[in-house]
């Protein structure tokens, strides 16, 4: 007897362990992938997995059109009358370099030109002018969907069966994509209402109920409460998701346009989402002068003296915000 | 064939249709044939697909609990089916006799205490008692365990503080119980130019700047720790996927947040990583989802405990439609020893959804902006000679006394 089982051993270890390894590196392939000390299917519930910490790398949330670098995220005319030859202003002059504009070979598909009607074309180009008093993102407000994909903030992705968790880091904004059926929301929302779907391997994603506050950009791209998109999520690496948006709007633009970019997983072995809740940093901006004793008249640097007393234009006032 | 050969083609043919099995097993997961048990949306499986224990879904508390025992229960958890009958319809008749305004004052239609109310019942959900006595369950006579020293001495200097802004208003010239026993004094403080004892985050009587405002104002609230039913109810919305774990939070007025807990097992942020809702790390014990939260800033407050505050929660899938919450609380620089909480949270509909739409009290509160202009005008007016002394006006503590500008 003993000698039967060591004679089994004997002949065929090396057999038995190569078969292991085998398929061992068989189910290790297909179906797990570990990042760091994570380990995550490649599917859940058949679908393919999006779960994890992702974000987009490129200059979107700038502007989502092509750009040439700019001076200063806020401009003033300089000694010359040229748009080129515009220079930073008080806002931004004491961040010297690090509140320029990177260039960009933009995000929109086709020609690259975001299709505005004439009157909203307007509407943009003060938008652009006024950003400082307009684009929400700098009351630290929900920024809405396309833009919380895109903007420089990492995110998480939860899937589960019937439901898909965005979380961002951003404001501490989320959605919830619902794969199932769902009531209809009560009002309409800034973050969307998300329904998906699976084609084949893509995630579909209906966003509408939009309440018209948000930009898409820093650059005064905007819609109205009538945006509808189609996202979709293809997973072409394991790293890496490809993210395309289809955006409607009848009130704004003439045709449905397209945006389209790669988001890439945050494949630090320790990531986590961090918070960035900036309710409170945005105070100082948006309370600040109704301080008893305001924090900032005068500003006095190494060579230069900046009053930073700015009127705010007609119409842009925080108060007039809410009225929209 | 020698018998050892004969040994060896066995132990290799086992071996071999192993493999095949192997393969076989994976491919099957791959398409889905394999693990496909029912979800969530059937309502059937307390599991999940990938073999977990199921806590999704929106949950909250269907019962009212006040967070300590009252009198007269001893260490009992739970009412006696009379006692619960007797203390319900109580509580019912307590109720339904606030007509028109919040809280427990009792106030005529139009009196100035009437138009204080903030909230009509329009506003508010009332819910049966629930058959814990309190949610509080340890320490076992369900009391908050005593504050340390230097926990009450903190305490005692905030409440002073408070008082002291308030020592010129009419509430204190009246006598009225919001007053808080301290003596009226028509000098202003000398200390409404102080700073704060601590980092404020309650209500007090001044905005000379945006830090003066309470958490509620500035829409900066939200907690993981529990609470008694809190004013605009507390929701929260599971999800799971292999390795991770969120919760949305909907809590009050469009205070939610999000919860991403950390899955991994790796050890928590470095000390000087603070944040507001802590950092969440959890692991499975059987069924029981166990969390760890440390790393709390100190700009948050529950109870007086700030960045030494430490949970630990249970969660458990209790039936299709129950789930159990415990948390122990924990700092030991505020409380002499740690309490623990438990509550049976109830499934709510995932059709209807009424959660967390979004936390936008932010976007929308023009409210608190209008707190610090009114402030400044009442100085403005004061300096012009044509209004009284701004400590005159109580701004915080919804008495009723109400002033405008230029009266007196």
């Amino acid at each position: 007897m003993h000698n039967r089982i060591r004679g089994l051993f004997k002949g065929s270890t090396l057999g038995v362990v190569l078969a292991a390894s085998a398929i061992s590196a068989v189910i290790s392939m297909s179906m797990t992938r570990m990042t760091g000390q994570v380990t995550r299917p490649a599917t859940v519930d058949g679908q393919p997995n999006l779960s994890g910490i992702w974000q987009a790398n490129n200059e979107a949330n700038w502007d989502l059109e092509a750009h040439a670098a700019r001076a200063g995220s806020v401009m003033q005319e300089g000694i010359y009358p040229y748009p080129y030859a515009r220079v930073p202003a008080a806002p931004v002059v004491a961040l010297g370099a690090a509140a320029g504009v990177p260039g960009s070979l933009g995000v929109v598909q086709g020609d690259g030109e975001i299709p505005y009607t004439t009157e909203a074309a307007a509407i943009k180009q003060e938008n652009g002018e006024h950003w400082i008093d307009r684009d929400p993102e700098l009351k630290c407000y929900l920024p809405g969907i396309p833009r919380a994909m895109y903007m420089p903030y990492p995110f998480k992705i939860t899937q589960s069966t019937n439901k898909i968790h965005m979380s961002y880091a951003f404001a501490n904004a989320a959605r919830t994509i619902h794969l199932d059926d769902v009531a209809r929301p009560p009002d309409y929302t800034y973050m969307g209402h998300s329904v998906g779907r699976w084609e084949g391997d893509t995630l579909v994603v209906a966003v509408d109920y939009f309440n018209g506050k948000n930009w898409f950009d820093r650059a005064g791209n905007f819609h109205s409460e009538a945006l509808r998109l189609e996202e979709r999520f293809t997973l072409v690496t394991p790293d890496r998701i490809q993210y395309d948006v289809t955006i409607e709007d009848a009130n704004v633009f003439t045709r449905p346009w397209r945006i389209s970019m790669p988001l890439y997983r945050r494949v630090e072995p320790n990531i986590q989402l961090l918070e960035y809740r900036c309710t409170e940093f945005a105070e100082e901006f948006m309370y600040g002068m109704l301080r008893k004793e305001p924090l900032v008249t005068r500003w006095e640097g190494e060579t230069m003296i900046v009053d930073v007393t700015r009127k705010v234009p007609e119409g842009d006032a925080l108060y007039d915000w809410y009225r929209k | 064939m020698s018998e050892e050969g004969q040994m060896r083609v066995r132990t290799l043919t086992v071996v071999g249709v192993g493999l095949v099995v192997a393969i076989g097993l994976v491919w099957g997961t791959q398409v889905g044939l394999i693990g496909q048990t029912a979800g969530t949306q059937a309502g059937a499986s307390l599991r999940t697909p990938w073999g977990e224990p199921d806590l999704q879904g929106i949950w909250t508390e269907e019962f009212d609990t006040p967070l300590e025992r009252p009198d007269g229960l001893g260490n009992r958890e739970f009412y006696t089916d009379e006692e619960y009958a007797e203390a319900d319809n109580e509580r019912a008749r307590l109720l339904a006799e606030q007509s028109g305004s919040s809280g427990d004052r009792r106030s005529a239609p139009g009196s100035q205490n009437d138009v204080a109310g903030a909230y009509s019942n329009a506003h508010l959900s009332f819910k049966h008692l629930g058959r814990r006595t309190s949610l509080i369950v340890d320490p076992p006579n369900g009391r908050m365990p005593a504050l340390t020293p230097e926990a009450q001495a903190l305490a005692t200097a905030e409440d002073e503080w408070r008082r002291e802004l308030l020592r010129s208003t009419e509430t204190c010239e009246l006598e009225l119980p919001a007053c808080s026993g301290q003596e009226y004094d028509p000098v202003p403080s000398p200390r409404r130019s102080e700073s704060a004892p601590r980092y404020n985050t309650g209500r007090m009587n001044r905005h000379d700047d945006p830090e003066d405002g309470a958490f509620g104002d500035r829409c900066l609230l939200g907690s993981i720790a529990p609470s008694e039913t809190a004013f605009g109810g507390n929701f929260r919305r599971i999800i799971q996927t292999p390795g991770g774990i969120t919760m949305y939070y909907d809590q009050g007025q469009g205070q939610g947040f999000q919860r991403n807990i950390v899955m991994d097992g790796s050890p928590h942020l470095p000390e000087k990583i603070r944040q507001w809702w802590g950092d969440s790390r959890g692991h499975w014990e059987g069924d029981t989802l166990v969390i760890d939260v440390t790393n709390f800033t100190p700009k948050q407050n529950f109870r007086g405990s700030r960045e030494n505050l430490h949970l630990v929660e249970r969660w458990t899938r209790t039936g299709p439609d129950t789930l159990e919450y415990e948390v122990t609380i924990e700092d030991p620089t505020v409380w002499v020893q740690p309490w623990t909480v438990k509550q049976e949270l109830g499934r709510q509909s995932d059709q209807e959804n009424r959660i967390y739409y979004e936390p936008r009290c932010h976007e929308g509160n023009y409210g608190f902006p209008a707190l610090l202009k009114g402030a400044r005008l009442a100085e403005e007016e004061y300096e012009a000679g044509v209004g009284p002394h701004p400590a005159t006006f109580d701004n915080a503590t919804g008495s009723g006394i109400q002033r405008f500008p230029g009266s007196r």
